[in-house]
């Protein structure tokens, strides 16, 4: 375990926190779930470094996803979930498709996501989106300019989805309400502001 | 011929092996042989830690002399292991070895079932069971000596199979050196310098190709191919195809009357062919002729004609004159020859590399592999060693070289084992760059150096002294430069954590190498397996890395696993010697796993002689009727012709019927006693 | 399958119906021009958004998906699509439900609760892939159906993440230099021009254009100034998602990076449209944000 250092000073204390890794401090599951929800063989890694070499995110940024697939390997679950950079994967899967180790290190980080969310850790984007869909079965809904658009371009100004039948809208939600995403997405929503 | 015995009464001994902790970790063994003691025929069952020491085999010889035993089982590893030790045993007690037989409780067990212990027990209890029944029907078996051709053959004339052929001629045996090739010297002769030692490959190479050439023992068959094989240890009926040259040596010329002919190398032919065509060797980067030699070093030095580039204008044969050496009219012949061994020196193939688009290769033209490095950077080949640019013809500065490029890849689409010469060649490759061209910087893309051999670590130390740049990581894609033809190459380096696009001269892949495309076919010919890689498998990965499951073939050289060449050298000299041996004693023994013809029964009607793959079962006349017979030393035990007989006439030594049935009652019925 | 090659159920996506209106309009016209029918998917919804969703909890964007697979299996027929985001979640939800029996039962208990089943009977289908498809339409029939050839265009090609990869999954081949696209562009009389690093992705997927937009907009910006390089009159894509962040991208771009490119941003039916005689009102191209005058200036 890291040694607790209970300086007075606090900049001190973060400033001197012991870095080194410790068993103890790691969850050996973490990589399971990890692997259970990505559907791959996440432990396999052998840190070549192709995936950040592939990534569009990592020449603009500190994100590493080599180094997503190392921590979790190691079980550093907290560093992990509550590192920002985990959500500046675009998934474009250019790793994927050249991992020699055959692995999706895309499908890894988007693992590594469902897991965050598990503990309300979540960009709050993405639960807007959620909110969207509930209310209207769109993430991107129709507005008036577009209906307008749409009159004069032939088309009915609603298409041909939730929007022009709404008697579709309560499957999705209890789809989504299965799940409970709409009330934890309010949730987290609410807490945030 | 045989005839069903009286069985005397059996009396059966069973011995249970502990191997440590390898059975014993997962199985009751103590269990186990109490249950032995339980089974009809047993008179004696023991256990012991180790039963293929010497105290363990001296336990099979004393309870055989003691307790009078006709039979006995060793339940311990797998018999490709000790069966050997376990029949020695046996013998040594007086009994006829066949009387043993095998329960593997180990890697068919205790291995795989390690976390049960239970049905661990119960599954070892049943094959215990099984190998009683059988031991009680087995009976004493005689195995069958043959004589032993004194003549071997290699398969592949690259350095592996000519030190094969080197070593078995020289060990006073005729050896046939089989290359499909117009010349001997494979891959190596294709390579500039080696590692560590940076000696000029060509020049320590060709003192090798000439006293293969000139040694008395060796009859050099180039340009040749493995058309057929019949046969077994001693007796291999190998069929060759000696593919038309269209040119014939002094010899032939002899042959045929023509006093002073053949050709002498002299390369008039090839001056006169107007066909030009890119040159293998060279990997098509420089032309050759429709009649031509590989390279001035080639042995023999005889020209060949490309039949299908030829268009048979005649010129050659003008040029060639008086020698009458060309022959356009020449069609393939076949030759069969009988051999006692086999050595199969195969050699690789370089994986195609442009099947892993990230890299470009055949997409950019600066994108090379080390082959065709090699060819660039060696004085002998196509731009006179001056290392240049495919696209313009400059002198590269910057040139980035990517090891692993397909060999650790499991995706299916490159090779999933290491190519185990690739980081040597390479740090070879960086020096080589740094002594030639001033102002160049050699970078190497790479995940791990892998320098194991001797010298080779040291061999590291010095390119990196000598200026070469290390990255650590593997090169995730890269870009070409539309105007400048330059490389962007892509990579993260892994230890700063940072990914890199440099913008390089030219690219060198350390491309995976792969089973050369011949060796699928003629490892069928000769009835030798593969591993998953297509590798040819030898038969024990530590104990007998030279040996095949096919007695009497054996393996030289990369056809087995990529290796270098000082391992390719020495397995060439273990194969050879292996080879050899079987030669020297003059004669084999042949497990006696033959079929055999219950005349009483046979009906003579001759349905099983094409039901045989190995021609082993012919029809004669005895005693005024037709009975099958079998030749024994071609029988190899399969089986075929005594499931299929109709009357049941036919007795398979060693897995006869009602030995069979016996185990698979004892299984199906035993289990409930 | 569908028993009929030539009619699918058009499944919509969002930003197509709901901010590129042009694009269905185009689809549907240029597909009957080429003897393919579209028909309404009634009731379809977000695919939905496999950034955001499947990071959220994967488990709830196959079952959203698959609700909108069984709209189609209800229908007897296969799916056509326009938007890579749209596939790569109704494709491989598709996909993955067919080859793995546990996921879908996990999804078939969920579905019961609205009375759907998923039974696995329709296939899904990007409508630029069955345009290639010689056996559908073919590179040949398109050009035959141009009435108005889109000659001396320079239109670069991006052909986006999640149409094509991971390719291990799909059916594309090369994922590292392909050129389909480039052949159905050339198809219409314009001139695919290759650009540095065309594979890279456009920067919106994934959830980052909402989480960070700045960098998003960083990597469309490296793409848009590939493409300058070489000079382009137009790029074209087959993903409604791509083409948001490439057209309001660069005003955007301008806004947080004062850089200026004025890269007109055409999705392929959107250029098919033009290219079979459709009108820029017929598509309308003044919603784009990027002014797309200047190619039609080349064109018409």
């Amino acid at each position: 375990m890291a040694v607790k250092k209970d300086y007075k000073d606090q900049k001190l204390s973060e400033k001197l926190r012991d870095r080194k890794y410790y068993i103890p401090d790691s969850n050996p599951e973490f990589i399971k779930d990890v692997e259970k929800i990505g559907q791959t063989a996440a432990h396999m890694c052998y840190q070549c470094g192709t995936c950040t070499g592939s990534c569009p995110s990592a020449p603009r940024s500190s994100y590493r996803i080599r180094l997503f697939m190392r921590k979790s390997i190691l079980g550093l679950e907290e560093e992990i979930l509550t590192d920002p950079d985990l959500w500046l994967c675009t998934t474009c899967y250019s790793c994927t498709d050249r991992c020699p180790r055959d692995l999706a290190p895309t499908d890894a980080i988007m693992a590594m996501r469902n897991l965050a969310f598990k503990r309300d850790i979540i960009p709050r984007n993405f639960l807007q989106t959620v909110q969207l869909i509930y209310k209207s079965g769109h993430g991107v809904p129709n507005n008036d300019a577009n209906r307008a658009a749409r009159k004069r371009l032939g088309l009915d100004e609603e298409p041909e989805t939730t929007h022009k039948y709404p008697e579709y809208l309560p499957g999705i939600r209890k789809i989504l309400d299965h799940y409970r995403l709409k009330e934890n997405a309010d949730r987290i929503l609410a807490q945030g502001e | 011929m045989a005839e069903v015995k009286k069985y005397e009464e059996p009396r059966i001994g069973v011995f249970v092996c502990h191997c440590g902790t390898n059975i014993a970790g997962s199985i009751d063994v103590k269990a186990v042989m109490e249950y032995a003691r339980t089974l009809p025929n047993v008179i004696v069952a023991d256990d012991y830690q180790y039963m293929c020491s010497t105290p363990g085999q001296n336990k099979i010889a004393e309870a055989i002399n003691e307790q009078k035993l006709t039979g006995v089982v060793v339940a311990a590893c797998s018999p490709r292991l000790h069966e050997p030790t376990f029949r020695n045993a046996t013998k040594a007690g007086g009994l006829n070895p066949f009387r043993f037989e095998m329960a593997n409780i180990r890697e068919q067990n205790s291995w795989v079932h390690m976390h049960q212990p239970e049905e661990a027990t119960s599954k070892a209890k049943d094959a215990v069971r099984i190998a009683v029944a059988k031991a009680s029907l087995l009976e004493d078996l005689v195995p069958k000596s043959v004589p032993v051709e004194k003549a071997a053959m290699v398969v592949g004339g690259g350095v592996g199979g000519m030190q094969a052929a080197l070593d078995l001629a020289n060990a006073g045996i005729k050896t046939y050196l089989v290359e499909k090739s117009p010349t001997i010297g494979g891959r190596m002769s294709q390579l500039d310098k080696t590692f560590p030692t940076l000696d000029c490959s060509q020049c320590i190479l060709t003192p090798k190709m000439v006293d293969v050439y000139r040694n008395e023992g060796i009859e050099l068959l180039t340009y040749t191919e493995v058309e057929a094989v019949e046969g077994y240890i001693g007796n291999f009926d190998v069929t060759l195809r000696k593919k038309a040259r269209g040119v014939i040596t002094p010899a032939e010329a002899e042959v045929r009357g023509i006093v002073g002919g053949g050709c002498t190398g002299c390369g008039d032919c090839s001056e006169v062919c107007p066909v030009i065509k890119p040159n293998p060797f060279e990997l098509g980067m420089a032309p050759r002729k429709a009649i031509y030699i590989y390279h001035p070093q080639v042995s023999p030095l005889i020209y060949t004609v490309d039949f299908d580039a030829c268009v048979k204008c005649g010129l050659c044969v003008e040029a060639c004159g008086d020698k009458k050496a060309v022959d356009l009219e020449a069609k393939d012949e076949f030759m069969t020859v009988k051999v006692g061994t086999v050595v199969l020196a195969l050699g690789y193939d370089i994986f195609p590399i442009e099947k892993k688009f990230e890299w470009g290769y055949k997409n950019y033209d600066n994108v090379i592999t080390s082959l065709e490095f090699e060819r660039l950077i060696c004085a002998s080949g196509p731009t006179g060693g001056h290392l240049v640019r495919p696209s313009d013809g400059e002198t590269p500065k910057r040139i980035a070289f990517v090891l692993c490029a397909g060999s650790r890849d499991s995706t299916g689409v490159g090779k999933p084992y290491c190519s185990r010469f690739c980081c040597m060649y390479s740090l070879k490759h960086a020096h080589q760059i740094i002594e030639k061209i001033p102002g160049a910087i050699p970078y190497i893309f790479y995940m791990d150096i892998r320098s194991f051999g001797k010298m080779y670590e040291e061999f590291y130390y010095r390119i990196q002294n000598e200026g070469a740049k290390f990255i650590r990581g593997r090169v995730a894609n890269i870009l070409e430069d539309p105007v400048t033809k330059n490389l962007h190459v892509n990579a993260e380096d892994t230890l700063l954590g940072r990914p890199i696009d440099m913008e390089v001269d030219l690219v060198v892949l350390a491309a995976a190498i792969q089973p050369s495309a011949e060796t699928e076919k003629t490892r069928r010919l000769f009835g030798v397996s593969c591993s998953q890689d297509g590798w040819l498998l030898e038969a024990h990965p530590k104990l007998n890395p030279c040996g095949t499951t096919t007695a009497g073939v054996y393996l030289a050289g990369v056809c087995q696993g990529p290796k270098d060449i000082p391992d390719t050298v020495a397995q060439a000299e273990g194969a050879a010697s292996a080879a050899s041996i079987p030669i020297h004693r003059g004669e084999v023994e042949l497990e006696p796993y033959f079929a055999q013809c219950m005349e009483d029964k046979c009906a003579g009607c001759g349905m099983c002689i094409n039901q045989c793959p190995y021609s082993a079962l012919s029809l004669v006349e005895k005693d005024g009727r037709t009975v099958m017979q079998v030749t024994e030393a071609k029988c190899k035990g399969c089986g075929t012709c005594g499931g299929f007989c109709p009357g049941g006439a036919i007795w398979m030594q060693h897995f006869a019927t009602p030995q069979i049935i016996a185990q698979i009652d004892a299984f199906l019925l035993g289990g409930e006693q | 399958m569908s028993k009929n090659k030539h009619q699918y159920a058009f499944f919509l996506g969002c930003i197509a119906p709901n901010r590129y209106p042009g694009i269905e309009a185009a689809a549907i016209q240029t597909s009957k021009n080429v003897g393919i029918d579209l028909l309404p998917l009634k009731g379809a919804s977000c695919c939905p958004a496999p950034g955001a969703f499947g990071s959220i909890d994967l488990n709830v964007w196959y079952a959203m998906a698959a609700r909108n697979v069984v709209l189609a299996e209800q229908m007897g027929m296969d799916i056509a699509l326009v938007c890579n985001g749209c596939y790569k979640s109704i494709w491989e939800v598709n996909h993955k439900l067919k080859h793995n029996d546990e996921l879908r039962d996990g999804v078939n208990e969920v579905l019961k609760e609205i009375d759907m089943e998923f039974k696995g009977t329709a296939d899904v289908w990007h409508l630029a892939e069955l345009y290639y498809d010689p056996e559908i339409v073919g590179v040949k029939k398109l050009a035959d159906s141009v009435k108005r050839p889109l000659t001396g265009a320079k239109v670069a090609v991006h052909y986006g993440c999640h149409l094509m990869k991971p390719s291990k999954e799909r059916h594309f081949g090369d994922t590292e230099n392909p050129m389909w696209m480039e052949e159905l562009v050339a198809a219409l009389g314009a001139e695919p021009v290759q650009y540095r690093n065309k594979m890279q992705c456009c920067g919106a997927g994934g959830g980052v254009r909402g989480y960070d937009i700045t960098h998003a907009l960083d990597i469309t910006n490296e793409k848009l100034i590939n493409m300058e390089e070489v000079g382009v009159d137009a790029v074209t894509e087959v993903c409604p998602f791509c083409q948001l962040q490439f057209d309001r991208g660069q005003i955007e771009i301008k806004e947080k990076f004062g850089v200026e490119h004025g890269i007109p941003v055409l999705h392929y039916n959107e250029l098919l449209g033009l290219a079979q005689g459709m009108s820029p009102d017929d598509l309308a191209l003044d919603l784009h944000a990027i002014d797309v005058e200047p190619f039609l200036k080349k064109i018409l």
